[in-house]
């Protein structure tokens, strides 16, 4: 078993560590020491088809990874996805009066149409319809609860000083939001 | 799955349904701007939702901000 000692390691350094390490070994031991670099390392490894079992020891947080293939993962990788990526708080560019009625307009009918993306990603000024305020948070709740996964790109939040106002999703990094994008069958761009 | 009592307000004009929006959160109202419902529209176009029971209230409301609005049709939407 391989071990990864990722602490006071700045995001997503945990999650490339443990990339390159898993492409090494199919056993790995990850320890990081806060809680968003556990969930970014350990959806990183879920998506990869890991089980992984979460240990809090002595102040760190110990992962422990198996790579392991079940049939219904198999299964799961065959389904297409789809991801939306919402890159501005307001939908189209020309008018932001129009374009903030437009989103709303647009996540509303989102979660009322029977083919959900799998995944939506907010970026730069888009991050504000996942933090207090938000018009279309009941949507994006509804959307979420629903099975829809919800990422926020921390380094957005961040800049616009949102980060302890997240109110729906996972606050996520460049490195996972890369890669889903990367692995999406469609993505819609707002 | 919990089933609410809802009106929704049609307007003459996009720009009418945010003036609309605006003045009724400003006198404290729960609205919702919405794509118009297919139903009631085949254009595209946006409205209010808001409780059955603030109808009135609402329509008062609006007349009094000389807010013009075109229809009220009441519509039970699942939760």
């Amino acid at each position: 078993m391989k071990i990864v000692d990722a602490r006071e390691q700045a995001c997503p350094q945990p999650v490339i560590l443990t990339r390159k390490a898993l492409s090494e070994a199919s056993e790995l031991l990850v320890i990081v020491d806060n809680e968003a670099a556990q969930t970014n390392v350990s959806r990183m490894a879920e998506k990869a088809g890991c089980r992984v079992e979460v240990e809090h020891k002595e102040g760190s947080i110990y992962l422990h990874i198996v790579k392991a293939v079940s049939p219904l993962q198999e299964e799961a990788k065959s389904t297409k996805t789809t991801v939306v990526l919402a890159a501005s708080d307001t939908l189209g560019r020309g008018n932001a009066e129009l374009g903030d009625v437009l989103i709303r307009a647009f996540f509303h009918t989102l979660k009322e149409v029977q083919l959900l993306p799998t995944t939506i990603i907010f970026i730069n000024s888009g991050v504000r319809l996942v933090t207090k305020g938000s018009k279309v948070l009941d949507d994006l709740r509804a959307l979420c609860d629903k099975g829809v996964e919800i990422l926020a790109c921390g380094t957005c939040l961040n800049y616009f000083g949102l980060t302890d106002k997240v109110e729906v999703g996972q606050v996520s990094n460049m490195y996972s939001i890369a890669e889903t994008l990367l692995q999406a069958d469609n993505v819609i761009s707002t | 799955m919990a089933e609410m009592d809802c009106a929704v307000v049609l307007f003459y004009s996009t720009q009418g349904a945010i003036k609309a929006e605006r003045a009724l959160m400003r006198a404290g109202f729960a609205v919702k701007l919405i794509p118009t419902p297919r139903q009631f529209s085949s254009d595209c176009g946006t409205a209010l939702r808001c409780a059955w029971a603030d109808v009135d209230a609402i329509c008062a409301a609006l007349k009094a901000g000389a807010v013009e609005y075109d229809s009220v049709h009441r519509m039970t939407v699942r939760q």
